[in-house]
């Protein structure tokens, strides 16, 4: 295995989806390359990175127009029209 | 305050959220996922008051508040894509392939270096968050979709080859390519200096 086959790999291997061949074989070569256990390192680091990221507080003007927009819409009748596919389970919003 | 209603044909009571919860909840997050998916916060903000508007015109029609997180993601990429396509903004960006920084034997073109940054901290400084939604607007459209959606909101791969009308194996494919931009990205500001 090349350094080059292993990254292509790294989606299955650090998501667990990898046959234990193909684990056995990404081990061997990483116990014998250090770039690769960097790389590898270095690929999870982002993923936890970026699943750290926050979704803070609206802007104040946003807040505000939405706050109007709101408002507005609830004081007319409600209309008929679906605003699409109804709803369904499994969010990671839940 | 919670509304109760009663899931259709199962008789069970379910709590259906009021518009009011659905406005403090859930609009950062529409907002913020639509802000990344479009690397724009004017639009942004435009999308956020279409979902929030068809959400709360239609709360009767929820099942139940367990349902919701869902719908609004869904209603969220549809927006955002709906969005980009009226604008008609091509990219014009050159996609570079990330697997190019290898020799022709399959060996790492340059060292590798370990990076200072820890992940296992509690939360993100400034500076590094700064850097990460920098690098993520800069993907190119086609992997920062699937990368938004699946390594910032951490939604299943199925889910997302649903939402964005793609193969399940088109999913991975660019979330990795996705993720080894974003490494490549961020590599130059978090590499370790080494002790020469």
């Amino acid at each position: 295995m090349t350094c080059r086959e292993l990254v292509e790999l790294l989606i299955d291997y650090v998501s667990g989806d990898m046959p234990a061949d193909g684990r056995d074989r990404v081990t061997r070569h990483l116990s014998d390359c250090p770039p690769c256990v960097a790389y590898l390192e270095t690929y999870q680091h982002i993923i936890r990175l970026t699943r750290k990221l926050p979704s803070p507080q609206l802007p104040a003007e946003l807040a505000a127009r939405l706050r109007r927009a709101l408002a507005d819409v609830q004081a007319t009748p409600p209309r008929s029209e679906s605003p699409g596919d109804g709803p369904s389970r499994n969010s990671a919003w839940a | 305050m919670a509304e109760s209603g009663t899931e259709a044909g199962s008789g069970r009571i379910q709590l259906r959220p009021t518009a009011e919860q659905v406005y403090r909840e859930y609009s950062p997050r529409v907002y913020h996922l639509a802000r990344r998916m479009l690397g724009n916060t004017a639009d942004a903000e435009d999308v956020t008051q279409d979902v929030l508007l068809q959400v709360v015109r239609k709360l009767d029609t929820f099942r139940g508040e367990s349902a919701l997180p869902t719908w609004l993601h869904r209603i969220t990429v549809n927006a955002a894509l709906g969005h980009r396509r009226k604008k008609a903004v091509r990219e014009e960006k050159q996609v570079r392939d990330p697997l190019e920084s290898f020799l022709d034997d399959g060996h790492h073109r340059g060292p590798i270096g370990r990076w200072s940054v820890r992940p296992e901290q509690e939360a993100l400084d400034h500076e590094t968050h700064e850097l990460i939604e920098t690098a993520i607007s800069q993907l190119p459209e086609i992997y920062r979709d699937v990368y938004v959606l699946a390594d910032v909101e951490n939604l299943p791969n199925a889910d997302i080859a649903d939402m964005l009308g793609l193969s399940l194996p088109a999913v991975k494919s660019r979330l990795h390519r996705a993720r080894l931009l974003m490494r490549d990205a961020l590599a130059p500001h978090f590499e370790e200096v080494s002790a020469t």
